[in-house]
């Protein structure tokens, strides 16, 4: 398993890493994603930025606006932040699930939600929570992109080439919430994986993770028509039609611990 | 792997046949397209650039079209080889008027990759094929928009 | 710095649950892997393997591969045809072994199969050229399913042999006919036994060091079986065994995957060899899936004979056997395993059964973990629940009735073992009272009424270890043991078994701790080169210590006797014995130790009459039968009706695998092998599309099961000693996989049998499940 040479540069700070980004290199932050792709030779960049050594920027503090979350926080240092434990835990509940406590170590929210895996965990939570992204480049600055916007297809957001995630800000928590997940045995994606966010009268909103090309946001927990959806993902661990109802049941049971925690 | 589906196009069916003949039309429309070389009568040589996300590789093949059933059918089949794998896909294309200036695109057609994305990217695969489709018609629609 | 010295553990080291001698250098990752070895001036390989499953090779350009600057060499099939073939050691009447180059020459078989190989000074332009070869190939139709391989038109995986079938086998005892005329039930079912893929942690790996100075070729191979590799390389290249020596350092997992000889072995030797320089080739994860043998990739179709009652009279089977493009060193002899075992633990003597072994365009299937005999026990002990569900038995009891008894051993079976001894129904008695049987048939019927699928599971089996005699054997089923003294008293077991995760470093050191009286920390235990220890036969077949143990255990006695004379004559009397690590004379009560012993021996100056000089000793055992450990496994179950996902709610596990060594070792044996079976009737399935792509070809696609998807294994044991080897010990690397399966099937389809499930083939996937459920639903 070895890559395709490549340049490889450590940024020494965020506005280093925009100008190098800017250049033409390709962002490395935790690696879980595009190290293999780059091993496997799917991927083949010319020039590797590693946002790894910027210091300061798996931050995670509250003001007026929320919680913000930098983006080279890990997976489990979201997960066991006591900060988003008390005040965003579907956050945190939904980073417990992503991959294995390796994988949790190494791999950043930031990178994660600039990858937009259709079967990664985070944009179901992130859509739900209504949470947005913080993009930032040398050409035109910071801009704050709505999750629902943010991620456009598979692997595919609506960040520009030259654009880094900065951050993401999650509002502070005033409903129950739940992370439900159907894992693939083999990688841990999600079959699918449903976020909820529900109020004591049951309303609420759910992000599902899995059966789309990109995050399907439902506003009104009650009507789960949106996953009658004809394009649900297929492969070789679980057919459209599976994928589908268990969507539904993911949904019904995530929408009960959220009301049952709201 | 198997695809299918319908798309409407803002174009008359004559028009929106006329189009998806067009190499100038194809070249732009199928994602990754650089090039189409005729190499014979609706057979063209084909150089593409896939590129998704992190995802690179350059491939080269050959687009045939054939049973070419003016304005109401054709078959379009797509070949290409690349160091990441190789793909060959053959659909099935029926045209149908939808009112004016519309035209109903139903498609159904088998997809069958292999090397190292088929190996080990199964978990992309079908998303991947069907996002390079709605490309594919999001694309014609825009090209077309002259044609109207 | 005052110590107190434990005083060593002398004597009943045998039995006792020690921790393993071998794991601190393993867990603190100091253990030497091939990929640890690094020789001046060594190269490194780099394979093109083919994309397709089934292609001409029109041409071959390495042109911009030998201008890239560090390569030094490419060589394709024109240049390595006279290497070889890869081996295939069985020999079964009407075999077709079609002939199996080291490098593809005019066609490729399979994704994975060799084409060229690159070599470089350094690994990553070796990797970088092998990319810029350009392969031209002419792409064919590929038979990628056995079944459908074998229908009429299907395409020819070789030309010579339209038909796809390399051999067909058949075997029978008894009465079949008779038996199926006087039975008043039948039943009748497809098995499969899906493709797996063996995944040890380490891939396989080889440096291959030829000194041209010496006309010697040193083989380093991550490899089950180093002496047999060394006489079967030696052949390929053409060389002396004496010319040859292979090292075996650190394995990091076989499960029979790497009991084989494989092409990369003969063709990094050829490089090394053309070059003058040692050569290195570690194969990728990716590579590891698509050139290493795959194991399993059986179609059973069964038919069980019965008497109302639930007495089985007899068994038919049809085994289509999915062997993959070529023969790699057993392939053709694992499906034989399964109809050995067909009778199972059971008394009927009416068997017939017919292989078809069919070529595909797949990875060739051969041994792992089991090798045929989870594949038997598998099919049979459905076939067994599926009989009782059919006559409305308790599975238990079925069985119960089935089983051979006590007096009837030897019980000569109807494909022609001879089981030595046994009490069957002990393992799945105790099964029973641990799982609280009755208790959870009750409770079963609470579920039920609740509207929750819960299900129980039994299966039993027997199983064939310790390969084995060596008429039964291709290469010999013997094990050879050196006792080494050395002059300070330390004890040296150089083994020709080649464990690599059994625990064998440990369990032969108590062995030879136990007997010499010494304790265990003054052993070494050693294995895996060539040109240290006597001839071997390795290690594969659950037979390490079953067979490697006996073997040490005579070298030791005869130890013991020379050590004897040695004290007569150090202690001046004929009246000695041998005892806790030294000699003792019974007159005088004098003694001498093992170290003054040893030393005597080397000093040499008061040599006992007849008497070589050292302190050594080789036995080769030649063992007089197969063992025959045998097990109960009991699986709870419960399944998400909404999901279709399992959960195993308990696993008791009872083995009885004859004397035991080590019981921690054991219960590592069996919780490993429970793993690979649950992953088995669970989560691994290798899957092909019908144009021979492996679609599973990753890790992120091919579910291995991780220790947070594993049970709790209650793992208990029966302990009937084998009368085969003066140890009693059987065996019990393969127990658990053997065991777990049809445990697992047979739970979940209980659990679903009020859906009107009477069979589900594996892996039991939550989706497959949730089909079912709807199906029945519908219903």
């Amino acid at each position: 398993m070895i890559p395709h040479s490549f340049d490889y540069a450590a940024a020494t700070s965020f506005a280093d890493a925009l100008e190098q980004v800017a250049a033409g290199a390709k962002p490395l932050s935790g690696g879980m994603s595009l190290i293999p792709m780059m091993k496997l030779r799917l991927a083949a960049p010319e020039r590797v930025v590693d946002l790894g050594r910027i210091q300061g920027l798996n931050y995670i503090h509250q003001d007026q606006a929320g919680i913000h979350v930098g983006a080279l926080a890990t997976h489990f240092e979201v997960e066991t932040s006591a900060l988003l434990r008390a005040g965003c835990p579907l956050l945190s509940e939904t980073a417990g699930w992503i991959g294995d406590v390796q994988i949790r170590n190494r791999g950043t929210i930031g990178g994660s939600v600039a990858h937009a895996d259709p079967s990664a965990d985070y944009p179901a939570a992130l859509v739900a929570l209504d949470a947005r992204i913080v993009v930032a480049s040398k050409r035109g600055g910071e801009r704050t992109v709505g999750a629902n916007d943010f991620f456009v297809d598979a692997l595919t957001t609506a960040a520009e080439p030259d654009e880094l995630v900065k951050e993401i800000i999650v509002p502070v928590e005033t409903m129950g919430t739940s992370y439900q997940k159907l894992l693939q045995p083999a990688s841990g994606f999600a079959i699918v994986g449903v976020a909820a966010r529900i109020g004591q009268d049951g309303h609420g909103r759910l992000g599902v993770t899995g059966l789309g090309a990109r995050p399907i946001l439902i506003t009104d927990a009650t009507d789960l028509a949106a996953l009658n959806t004809t394009e649900a993902n297929s492969d070789i661990h679980a057919a459209s039609a599976y994928r589908r109802e268990m969507a539904k049941v993911y949904a019904r049971r995530a929408i009960a611990a959220a009301r049952a925690r709201a | 792997m198997k695809i299918a589906g319908t798309q409407t196009l803002p174009l008359s069916r004559e028009c929106a046949y006329r189009a998806m003949q067009n190499p100038d039309v194809l070249v732009q429309c199928m994602p990754g397209c650089e090039s189409l070389e005729a190499t014979g009568a609706q057979e063209y040589a084909m150089k593409m650039k896939m590129a998704l996300a992190a995802i690179s590789g350059q491939f080269q093949g050959k687009v045939k079209i054939a049973d070419a059933a003016p304005p109401e059918r054709f078959k379009l089949i797509v070949e290409g080889t690349g160091k990441i794998g190789f793909m060959k896909g053959e659909g099935a294309l029926e045209l149908t008027e939808a009112g004016e200036a519309s035209t109903q695109v139903t498609y159904e057609g088998d997809v069958q990759v292999g090397g190292t994305i088929a190996a080990v990217g199964q978990r992309l695969i079908d998303t991947t094929a069907k996002m390079m489709i709605r490309k594919f018609f999001d694309k014609l629609v825009e090209v077309t928009a002259g044609m109207r | 710095m005052a110590t107190t010295a434990a005083p060593p553990a002398t004597g009943k080291l045998v039995g006792k649950r020690l921790r393993r001698k071998e794991d601190p250098r393993l867990i603190t990752g100091t253990a030497t892997y091939v990929d640890d070895i690094k020789l001046p001036g060594m190269h490194h390989a780099c394979i093109v393997r083919s994309p397709y499953a089934a292609a001409r090779i029109k041409s071959i350009d390495a042109k911009a591969a030998l201008e890239t600057p560090g390569v030094v060499a490419v060589y394709t099939g024109a240049d390595t045809k006279e290497v070889g073939p890869v081996p295939c050691g069985a020999s079964l009447p009407g075999l077709r072994v079609p002939h199996h180059y080291i490098l593809a020459t005019d066609r490729v078989y399979f994704v994975g199969h060799p084409v060229a190989v690159v070599v470089a000074g350094d690994k990553y332009v070796a990797r970088d050229a092998a990319d810029s070869i350009e392969v031209d190939y002419d792409v064919l139709p590929a038979a990628a399913d056995p079944e459908k391989a074998l229908t009429p038109g299907a395409p020819a995986v070789h030309p010579e042999w339209p038909d796809n079938t390399a051999f067909t086998y058949h075997q029978e005892g008894g009465d079949i006919a008779q038996a199926f005329a006087e039975a008043d039930v039948i039943v009748k079912q497809r098995i499969t036994s899906q493709r797996l893929i063996p995944t040890p942690m380490e891939t396989r790996g080889v440096v291959a060091d030829w000194k041209p100075g010496d006309k010697a070729l040193t083989l380093y191979s991550s490899t089950q079986i180093p002496h047999l590799l060394r006489s079967l390389v030696a052949g390929m290249l053409g060389l002396a065994e004496n010319k040859t020596r292979v090292v075996t350092p650190e394995v990091g997992g076989g499960f029979g995957c790497k009991l084989n000889v494989y092409a990369e072995e003969a063709l990094m030797s050829f490089v090394s060899m053309k070059l003058g320089k040692p050569v290195k080739w570690i194969e990728s994860r990716r590579e590891n899936y698509v050139a290493t043998i795959h194991g399993r990739g059986h179609v059973d179709y069964l038919e069980i004979a019965a008497k109302k009652d639930g007495t089985i009279l007899g068994l038919k089977l049809k085994l289509i056997q999915d062997l993959g493009a070529y023969h790699q060193l057993l392939t053709p002899v694992i499906p034989t395993l399964s109809v050995l075992m067909m009778p199972g633990l059971y008394r009927f003597r009416n068997v017939t059964a017919d292989i078809v072994g069919v070529f595909t365009n797949c990875v060739p299937t051969d041994a792992y973990r089991g090798a045929g005999r989870p594949e038997a026990t598998h099919a049979i002990e459905r076939m067994v629940d599926m009989l009782a569900a059919e006559l409305k038995l308790d599975p238990a009891d079925i069985r119960l009735k089935n089983f051979i008894q006590p007096e009837e051993f030897p019980f000569a079976t109807a494909t022609g073992l001879t089981y030595d001894s046994g009490q069957y129904d002990l393992p799945l008695r105790k099964a029973l009272e641990i799982g609280g049987y009755a208790a959870l048939r009750a409770e079963q019927q609470t579920a039920r009424v609740a509207g929750k699928l819960m299900g129980i599971g039994i299966a039993t089996y027997g199983e064939i270890c310790a390969f084995g005699p060596s008429p039964a054997t291709p290469a010999g089923g013997w094990e050879s043991a050196t006792v080494k003294v050395d002059p300070d008293g330390k004890v040296t077991v150089l083994t020709g078994s080649c464990h690599h995760g059994q625990g064998e470093e440990t369990t032969f050191a108590q062995i030879a701790a136990d007997e010499l009286g010494i304790g265990l920390d003054d052993v070494v235990v050693f294995r895996g080169d060539t040109a240290i220890v006597q001839y071997g036969i390795g290690t594969f077949g659950s037979r390490g210590t079953a067979v490697g143990g006996p073997a040490l255990y005579y070298a030791l006695q005869n130890l013991k006797k020379k050590l004897k004379r040695y004290g007569e004559s150090a202690l001046g009397s004929d009246d000695v014995r041998y005892e806790a690590g030294q000699c003792i004379c019974n007159k005088t009560g004098k003694t001498a130790s093992l170290a003054q012993l040893a030393g005597a021996s080397y000093r040499a100056l008061k040599l006992p009459p007849d008497e070589e000089p050292g302190m050594q000793t080789t036995f080769f055992w030649e063992p007089p039968n197969f063992t025959f450990p045998f097990g109960a496994h009991l699986v709870v179950t419960e399944i998400d009706r909404d999901t279709g996902r399992i959960e195993i709610k308990r696993y008791v596990a009872v083995d009885d695998c004859g004397k035991i060594i080590n019981p921690l070792i054991v219960d590592g044996q069996v919780h490993g092998g429970v793993a690979q079976g649950l992953g088995q009737a669970l989560y691994e399935q290798v899957v092909y599309d019908d144009n021979g792509q492996l679609l599973s070809g990753e890790l992120t696609d091919y579910a291995i099961p991780k220790a947070t998807m594993m049970p709790w294994v209650e793992s208990h044991h029966t302990e009937t000693p084998s009368p085969v080897n003066p140890l009693g010990v059987k065996g019990v690397g393969e127990a658990g996989t053997i065991g777990c399966s049809p445990a697992v099937v047979n739970s979940v389809v209980d659990a679903l049998s009020s859906l009107g499930v009477r069979h589900l083939d594996m892996p039991l996937t939550p989706e497959k499940i949730w089909n079912v459920i709807q199906q029945g639903a519908r219903a």
